[in-house]
């Protein structure tokens, strides 16, 4: 799919409405074809966390007035159950059963795809913005910026993972839903937005609790920009030039721009107070008579950082936590989840002034490392990857990584299928996938790191050399 | 990743070690990519002088251990039901139940519970998934017609010293229309067998004797009845078809039959999950190779049962008994000079090492190397192909190691000694197999899946074959590295951004996205690949058109691609979307193609080999050489120098070899002479393939045909 991004960049607004609805038309057709793709009892696709089969299951407990997590196959929301659970149940004669639940996730994938564009076109904003207020103004009219959103959108519309994700019938849509709301709330500065989604996808998936951080810098300074040092630089150098009166107005825009503004962060904090309450309260009374809040902590959050289920996905968790000794589990998970912990710190510091692509990063990284990682996670972060293709477009290994993409998801079914049904392969086989495809993650995150500070890097460099040639 | 590696800022002033590595292998891609593939070649050609000897790896196993019980006695009741079987083919009337009624009668006069089972034979239909999904997903039955149906006829023993989990199956296809004298020879063992298991006491598994009714396929017999074992149906589509097909009722007029009535049970019998399958055949035909053991073993998409099963047979039949073991093997192989020539190489090879040190024990005779190598060659053909050899490819579906064993019997129509001492024999090597696997305590995971056999008793095994494909594929990723920087340092632009660094900030920020030119190229690769996809599904439909000649849904297939193609063409329009750029950009677009192209046939040939060796081996020794070789024609012609032309001629010869069809008949030439080819069979070769779900198929027709498309298309390239 993102061989086609190429042709699309030029294309203007209606191109992308096109792309949009097809993408849409081919999901519903996929969704009318679920016995032969079978794509719900895909390990890659369906996590105990995400599959819509527990969901059904856990709804009819419920319904039968027994605790939801009972018998281990829940361990979702609350919240969630009662939403999606009633159209589980709800049949249309003639038509594949869980039509409802794909057609919701069709519109959340869609949804999805708006708010990743309208945040896409923030950034951009920001970014030629910042350009010009380092000088590089003449810049956007030379040679065209690439617009990111549109791009980003279709790439996650059209990402086969995507696809699959929301076909498959898993609930990972929702939960990218609400990542993607708390990060365009954050960059548009709607604290409220942002609290809710940062409460919801928390509660939904735990994980995104790490995104605090970027959310926080993201009300404080707004969009990604330069690193503020050279702003400094060029006012640094402006001041000692004579100003003129047409510079008098651009010089105290960067001030405005980089000071860490503390009123929308009480604002976010007290309404993610306000948001927790609410969605505890709720899921208070929905779990009330089945062991109360505790029970529900211990079955959703307590099974996710356990690593209870133990069945293969494609993540790394599965096969270690099956071969290490009783004795040492926990241990081994402390480091697991350390692992998670230890890196927001240093990358939070070295990347303070990109606070969106710090929540990519960090998005990356916890769908790698998380216990029941899905293609779904992978779905989300290559998604906003798309975001920062003027940033990125120097980034190596792009075609290794694309052709490592491909051939991991193509090997991973094909590995499963000689361990489980033909007998012939083990466990080995794909787990060997699983850790290909990690080593994949890694080398992205990396060299988009490294992508990203060379960038700026370059900026520094264009910069600089520009503002002497003015002042002569 | 040596690839990027590379592509790494080049004025660092002291790589990594491991940069300079990939640095140094892709800068001396052609040179490692001609040893390579050499050495790929080299290596398969050496795969019969690597091959090893089996053994038995499962101690519980312990084949031979005990004494045949196998007595006089039950071979001459396996003779009077010969004989009877053979007089029923004489007088035609009964309907054709009689065989059946005969054999039931037969195996409940032994304390076996029998209990038939009737099914209907199902043209095979089109799942291209098929061999990525389990069996329960794809065996939705429609279109039984109840006038066709087939009864098999199914005896179990329960042993009398197991829990009734597991069992053993043995199967004698036959035909009940009209048996043939081989066919009821095999009944005749397995019954011989059958009869003595229900009185031995050492019994652990329940013994399945499965008499396939093969009026309509051997392979469709057993698999109806493997399907119904293995999924109860309660009261879905199967019950309907009972309902449906009731006019015929002749379970119930076998069952009001006055002499079966006391022990034939109604419905369908089972015993445990079935540990190993044994299929009986008598072959009649040759007289040349008497008492001789034919082996088949290659099930669906060339997956193999455990060695171990082939072993004890193997050792049973040659210590035990006598016979000749043998597997198939290429007989045009057999003649070959050149062949023969590299044996007698290999063999005094072989010996001046000896002479050198006399541990080193590499060489084989000449003789032996050329059947090992025509074995491989057949063994490898049989697995490509992906085509079960027999009945026992039905039971790989539902991972139960099988095997087929034909035992010749030469022709002795009168000889009533010779037919005993044959009905012994054959009798022998069954108890011993089933006493052997009978000790099993798991199923068979010992030994090995994936291999390939150079004679019954020699097998090359995964770790060395893999050598030969590793190294054929191993240039690929090189070759695709080395042109993908190749195209960057071409860029106009980005050689300016290093020779004139105060060039204006906006050129230079015009240059970021070099890095992604290889977009373009791969949308190409991707939209060739979409237009396979659709290649592959488009003879599902070709096959809906009624009375139709293999030749005329050939050309109608190949003129609906051409059409496709076209039409993909007009669409995304990528032929002409280059046409203004300069010729910089044009040849860096060739290799950003080719690299592209390389790297899509590298992904597919990886992802093949995990899931059919064969085909990957065969695959890549057509595609390596043209998509290493591939250059655009115009940039030779114009040199006009020898070894220009020579890469011209090279170029088109691996061009015409790896079209699918062309090297078909190519091959089918060589090997079985030129005589009466048609477009037709081709057609009619795929058409097997497709019928039994073969990855082959769509190797063939998404990473094959798509790869040669892009080839030809660099061949041709304008530039």
């Amino acid at each position: 799919m993102e061989a086609k991004e190429q042709s699309r960049k030029k294309k203007k607004q209606p191109w992308f409405w096109h792309w949009v609805i097809a993408s849409a038309i081919f999901r519903l057709i996929l969704i009318f074809f679920p016995k032969n793709l079978n794509l719900a009892s895909r390990p890659e696709v369906s996590t105990p966390l995400t599959s819509l089969r527990r969901l059904a299951e856990g709804y009819w407990l419920k319904q039968s007035s027994m605790s939801p997590y009972a018998g281990s196959m829940y361990h979702g929301s609350p919240l969630l159950l009662s939403l999606l659970g009633p159209l589980t149940v709800q049949r249309i004669e003639g038509l594949p059963d869980h039509l409802l639940c794909s057609l919701v996730f069709v519109i959340a994938d869609i949804i999805n795809a708006m708010l990743i564009r309208a945040s896409g076109q923030k950034l951009q904003m920001t970014y030629s913005q910042s350009l010009k207020l380092l000088g590089l103004f003449k810049l956007p009219e030379k040679s065209e910026i690439i617009p990111s959103g549109d791009i980003a959108a279709l790439v996650y519309l059209w990402n086969p993972f995507t696809i699959v994700a929301c076909v498959g019938l898993s609930t990972s849509p929702v939960e990218n839903l609400a990542i993607i709301l708390c990060l365009f709330g954050a960059c548009k500065g709607l604290a409220p937005l942002a609290a809710f989604g940062w409460v919801m996808a928390t509660h939904l998936s735990l994980y995104p609790v790490i995104l605090i951080i970027p959310v926080i810098l993201l009300l404080g300074y707004g969009p990604d920009t330069p690193p503020r040092k050279l702003f400094m630089q060029q006012r640094y150098i402006e001041v000692g030039d004579n100003p003129s009166e047409d510079r008098e107005d651009s010089m105290d825009r960067p001030e405005v721009l980089h000071v860490f503004s503390w009123r929308p962060i009480i604002h976010f904090l007290f309404w993610t107070s306000l948001w927790s309450i609410y969605v505890l309260v709720l899921c208070g009374v929905s779990v009330k008579q089945y062991g109360g809040l505790w029970e529900l902590f211990k079955r959703t959050y307590g099974f996710m950082l356990t690593v209870q289920d133990l069945s293969p996905n494609i993540g790394v968790l599965w096969y270690f936590f099956a071969e290490v000794f009783d004795f040492f589990r926990n241990f081994f998970l402390i480091v697991f989840h350390g692992n998670i912990l230890f890196m927001i710190l240093p990358l939070a510091i070295r990347l303070k002034h990109r606070p969106y692509f710090l929540a990519f990063v960090y998005i990356a990284i916890s769908s790698m490392l998380k216990s029941y990682p899905s293609v779904g996670d992978s779905a989300l972060y290559l998604g906003l990857l798309g975001l920062f293709v003027n940033e990125l477009a120097d980034m190596q290994f792009s075609f290794f990584l694309f052709c490592g993409y491909i051939g991991v998801s193509l090997l991973s079914p094909v590995m499963h299928n000689l361990w489980i049904w033909r007998g012939t392969g083990n466990a080995n086989f794909y787990f060997a996938t699983a850790m290909a495809y990690a080593c994949l993650q890694i080398i992205l995150v990396v060299e988009s790191v490294s992508a990203m500070l060379n960038h700026d890097r370059k900026l520094r460099k264009l910069s600089l050399p520009e503002l002497q040639a003015g002042k002569t | 990743m040596a690839e990027a590696e590379a592509e790494a800022e080049a004025p660092k002033p002291r790589p990594r070690p491991i940069v300079r590595l990939g640095i140094f292998l892709i800068a001396h891609s052609l040179l490692l990519s001609v040893v390579c593939c050499t050495a790929g070649i080299l290596t398969l050609l050496l795969l019969p002088v690597l091959a090893k000897n089996t053994y038995i790896s499962e101690n519980a196993l312990m084949p031979g251990s005990a004494n045949s019980m196998l007595p006089g006695q039950e071979v001459s009741e396996a003779n009077r039901l010969v004989k009877d079987l053979t007089s029923l083919d004489l007088k035609p009337v009964g309907g054709g139940i009689e065989s059946q009624r005969l054999i039931a009668e037969y195996m409940s006069d032994l304390g076996a519970e029998v209990s038939y089972h009737r099914f209907y034979p199902q043209s095979n239909q089109f799942h291209p998934l098929h061999f990525l999904s389990y069996p329960e997903s794809g065996t939705i039955r429609e279109n039984v017609s109840c006038s066709l149906h087939g009864l098999n006829t199914v005896g179990i023993i329960r042993a009398p010293r197991g829990d009734g989990k597991e069992a053993i199956v043995l199967v004698t296809p036959y035909n009940s229309g009209k048996i043939g004298p081989g066919e009821a020879l095999s009944l005749g063992i397995a019954y011989s067998v059958f009869s003595l298991l229900s009185r031995v006491t050492w019994l652990a598994k329940d013994i399945i004797w499965l008499a396939a009714d093969s009026k309509y396929g051997e392979y469709a017999a057993v698999d109806a009845w493997l399907s119904d074992y293995h999924m109860p149906v309660f009261n879905g589509l199967g019950a309907l078809n009972a309902e449906m097909c009731h006019g015929s009722n002749i379970l119930n007029e076998l069952k009001d039959d006055s002499f079966t009535e006391r022990k034939i049970c109604d419905g369908f019998r089972r015993a445990g999950t079935m540990a190993a399958a044994l299929v009986i055949k008598v072959a009649d035909r040759s007289e040349q190779f008497e008492n001789s053991l034919s082996i088949y073993a290659e099930a669906s998409n060339g997956q193999m049962p455990n060695l171990d099963l082939i072993n004890i047979v193997n050792f049973l039949a040659v210590h035990r008994q006598g016979l000749q073991t043998k597997v198939e093997k290429m007989w045009s192989l057999l003649n070959c000079k050149w062949l023969k020539i590299l044996g007698e190489i290999l063999e005094s090879l072989g010996h001046v090492a000896r002479s050198l040190n006399p541990q080193w024990k590499f060489g084989i005779p000449a003789a032996d190397y050329a059947e090992g190598i025509a074995t491989l060659a057949s063994s490898l053909y049989y697995q490509a192909l992906g085509v079960p050899t027999g009945p026992h490819g039905a039971f790989r579906d539902y991972q139960v190691d099988a095997i087929t064993l034909e035992i010749s019997s030469g022709v002795f129509s009168n000889d009533k000694v010779k037919q005993n001492d044959f009905l012994l024999r054959g009798g022998r090597l069954i108890e011993g197999v089933i006493r052997s696997v009978n000790n099993l305590l798991e199923k068979f995971h010992q030994s090995f899946f994936l291999y390939l056999l150079t004679s019954p008793s020699k097998f090359v095994s995964v770790g060395v074959y893999m050598i030969a494909f590793a190294l054929l594929v191993a240039p690929l990723p090189m070759v695709a590295a080395s042109l993908y920087i190749d195209a960057h340092k071409l860029d106009p632009s980005y050689e300016n951004d290093k020779s004139t660094p105060p060039a204006s900030a906006a050129e230079k920020f015009g240059i970021t996205f070099r890095s992604c030119k290889w977009l373009n190229a791969a949308k190409k690769v991707f939209v060739v690949h979409l237009w396979g996809a659709v290649v592959s599904l488009l003879p599902y439909f070709v096959c809906q058109i009624p009375s139709c000649t293999p030749t005329i849904s050939f050309v109608v297939w190949v003129s609906l691609s051409i059409l496709s193609l076209l039409i993909l063409y007009l669409i995304l329009g990528f032929p002409f979307s280059y046409v203004n750029a300069s010729s910089q950009s044009q040849n860096r677009d060739w290799a950003l193609l080719k690299s592209v192209t390389i790297s899509a046939a590298f992904i597919g040939l990886c992802l093949m080999s995990v899931i059919n060796f064969s085909t990957a081996e065969i695959g890549a020794l057509l595609l390596v050489p043209m998509c290493l070789m591939a250059q655009p024609l115009k940039l030779d012609v114009k040199a006009r120098i020898l070894r220009n032309f020579s890469r011209v001629a090279c170029n088109l010869a691996l061009g015409f070899i790896g079209f699918p069809p062309a090297a078909f008949f190519v091959l089918k030439g060589v090997f079985e002479g030129f005589g009466g080819i048609s477009v037709g069979y081709f057609w009619n070769w795929l058409e097997t393939i497709w019928a039994w779900n073969s990855a082959t198929y769509l190797y063939i027709g998404m990473v094959h045909l798509p790869c040669w498309v892009l080839c030809i298309h660099v061949l041709f390239h304008p530039c």
